[in-house]
């Protein structure tokens, strides 16, 4: 009972679901309207691009790297879909366009890491400031405005009474989900993240997975400015600055290891939705919005420190009935034999 | 170790070099940027980032990061301001922000010290804090996010924008910060320390050194250079804004890096940042002078990131070894 008891402990999700609900009742409990089907709806629908992202940040972090670089990739893929759009192209050809826009991305910063040997935050954090100058040198610094209805339309389109921007992320993460533990190519992403060198002597292309989790990164980033533009119908110049530092902090609250090889794909997905939850509840409780940074970031703090302290603990415990086992095991086996 | 020294001075010399040519290049484009009374006024411009910097090097020399850095720059040009407005002496002021931004870093450094949690995460949740922090001090006061807290006393304005002996305030109190943490990082037992556990922070704690208070006490570090830049950028403009140092994370973590401190821990010096810092604001002064806005000018201060990263990860002396076998 009790190493099945520890399993479920340790199941990150688990608790983010039980934090999240305890935040839902204690937030519920001093303003009803927060647990009304239509909050509950909105919270899921804003909370849609930085889900997104976080999927994609999680396989980078699951190789034991970073990437600072998705908010200025999220702006400059936003700035080539309001551009774009502004010129009247067919959506057939923009999506596209901007989809290569994260793979090429992607490809730079996976490149420099895995090629040229730079330190994933260093490689992206350069890659952040390229991206950043080169959006503003394609945008000329101005505001892209008068998107066409049609394209702000779609996100309010619904099937089932779910909203096209959900869908997309209900989708993205059944895909990523069932690709990383079902499919050989996903468990490489563990494999190179837990012991990076022992998944280079069992033969896994581990320069190519490292590639690949940056592209996915950035693709990620580039799906999310689709719908950024969708939702807010204009492209201002700093569009995702600062982005980077929320899908990461989101992946982390979905207990994604930055050390790589622990997480998973639904985790950062739900440490997405509590992020947002936790900076939009603030709201029902009357306090002004300029508290929002102040206690995302305390929240962020106290969860993941505390956390860390709980998973050692329970390290320990784990480790401690493994060796009364042991004991248990021997002491039956000698009892046996004095018996016979 | 006379190896290494020659090594790292060798660096020093490349981005001194590097500069020269710079100095050259935008002397070419534009005539008046070789003026030296230009120059000098030009650095108050981006002294802040080599203040902030300096301190930096230490938590990157022990494998640590600060992205925080940036946020207490904001939370203590509020407190500046808003301790001003509250009728508080102006120096006495400054003091007290000091002591915050000390202690901003020293939670960060007991976080990190103390827990498993990665600095990364650490700092990323203290910028929030800060960053928060300073927003609900700004608003609480009702100060507008955009002008700020303006209508400091002249001698404080002064601090930034007065010069002695002909050489604006801001490059004296940078030269005391060099010679300061320079003397501190390369000439004192609590400096080979940092050296030591960044290159080994498990044979560090073996012979005694007690790591985790080495660990805080660079953070602590961090957070007293966040607070100095931030006030004399609070200075330098005359309005205290909570927003003052959001975009200075790109350019102080490549000021280090650029300078010669390895982002894995253990290699690293003062004086290597202090000149990169020059560098980078030099190149953001220049581009800016051939019409580029700031922000344009990342695009170049991350190239020069990932190049000075490529090319220290190259190994020279392995490729001239085998150069002189293949003569051989």
């Amino acid at each position: 009972m009790m190493p099945f008891l520890i399993r479920v402990l340790k199941a990150r999700e688990l608790s983010i679901v039980l934090f999240l609900a305890g935040f839902f009742i204690l937030v519920g409990s001093i303003n009803k309207e927060f647990i009304t089907g239509d909050t509950i709806a909105l919270l899921i629908k804003s909370s849609a691009i930085l889900l997104v992202m976080a999927i994609g940040q999680s396989f980078v972090l699951l190789t034991d790297n970073i990437d600072v670089s998705v908010g200025s990739t999220m702006g400059l893929s936003a700035a080539v879909t309001g551009v774009l759009l502004t010129d009247g192209y067919s959506l057939w050809l923009i999506v596209p366009a901007v989809l290569l826009t994260g793979v090429i991305v992607g490809l730079l910063n996976g490149l420099g890491i895995a090629y040229g040997k730079i330190p994933s935050i260093i490689m992206t954090l350069g890659m952040l400031g390229i991206i950043r100058g080169t959006m503003l040198l394609f945008t000329e610094g101005m505001w892209i405005e008068d998107i066409p209805n049609f394209y702000k339309e779609l996100s309010g389109a619904a099937l089932l009474g779910i909203s096209l921007p959900v869908w997309i992320a209900i989708v993205l993460v059944v895909v990523c989900h069932l690709y990383i533990t079902r499919t050989k190519s996903g468990c490489c992403f563990y494999a190179v993240g837990d012991n990076e060198e022992g998944a280079v002597s069992v033969g896994l292309p581990v320069k190519r997975v490292l590639v690949l989790s940056f592209i996915f990164s950035s693709v990620s980033a580039s799906i999310a400015a689709l719908l950024f533009v969708m939702n807010i119908g204009f492209v201002p110049n700093q569009t995702g600055s600062g982005m980077e530092l929320q899908v990461i902090a989101a992946a982390v609250l979905g207990g994604v290891s930055l050390t790589g090889g622990i997480g998973s794909v639904i985790g950062a997905g739900l440490g997405a939705v509590f992020f947002t939850v936790i900076s939009n509840s603030l709201v029902y409780l009357k306090i002004p919005a300029y508290y929002n940074d102040a206690i995302s970031g305390f929240l962020l703090l106290a969860i993941v420190v505390g956390d860390s302290q709980f998973q050692t603990y329970i390290r320990k415990q784990s480790a401690r009935i493994i060796r009364n086992g042991q004991k248990g095991e021997n002491k039956g086996e000698r009892q046996t034999t004095t018996i016979t | 170790m006379k190896d290494k020294r020659q090594r790292l001075l060798k660096w020093e010399f490349a981005l001194v070099g590097f500069l020269i040519i710079e100095l050259f290049l935008f002397g070419q484009l534009s005539p008046s940027f070789l003026n030296l009374n230009n120059l000098l006024y030009s650095m108050n411009d981006f002294v802040y980032i080599a203040l902030a910097a300096i301190p930096v090097t230490f938590v990157i020399i022990t494998g640590g990061i600060d992205v925080s850095i940036g946020a207490v720059m904001g939370l203590s040009s509020i407190v500046l301001g808003v301790l001003w407005m509250n009728g508080v002496n102006v120096w006495i002021a400054l003091l007290i922000t000091l002591l915050v931004a000390a202690v901003a870093g020293c939670l960060n450094g007991i976080l990190v010290a103390w827990t498993n949690v990665q600095p990364l995460v650490v700092t990323l949740g203290g910028m929030f804090v800060f960053s928060g922090i300073a927003l609900v001090l700004s608003g609480g006061s009702s100060v507008s996010g955009y002008e700020g807290i303006s209508g400091f006393p002249n001698e404080f304005v002064g601090l930034a924008n007065g010069q002695l002996v002909g050489v604006p305030n801001p490059i004296w109190i940078l030269g005391l910060s060099i010679l300061l943490f320079g003397f501190l990082l390369h000439f004192t037992r609590y400096g080979r320390n940092v050296f030591l556990v960044g290159i080994n922070a498990k044979a560090a704690r073996y012979s005694g050194i007690n790591t985790r208070l080495i660990i805080m006490s660079t953070y602590m570090l961090a957070g007293f250079g966040g607070g100095l830049s931030g006030v004399i950028l609070t200075s330098y403009f005359s309005s205290a804004r909570s927003d003052l140092g959001s975009e200075a994370v790109l350019p102080i973590i490549t000021a280090v890096v650029l300078g010669g401190t390895s982002i894995f821990g253990g290699k690293g010096s003062i004086m290597g940042t202090a000149i990169a810092s020059i560098v980078i604001g030099m190149t953001q002064y220049g581009l800016q002078m051939v019409n580029m806005t700031s922000q344009q000018t990342n695009i170049v201060v991350g190239s020069m990131l990932i190049i000075a990263v490529l090319l220290r990860n190259t190994h020279w002396k392995k490729m001239s070894k085998s150069l002189s076998i293949m003569k051989k």
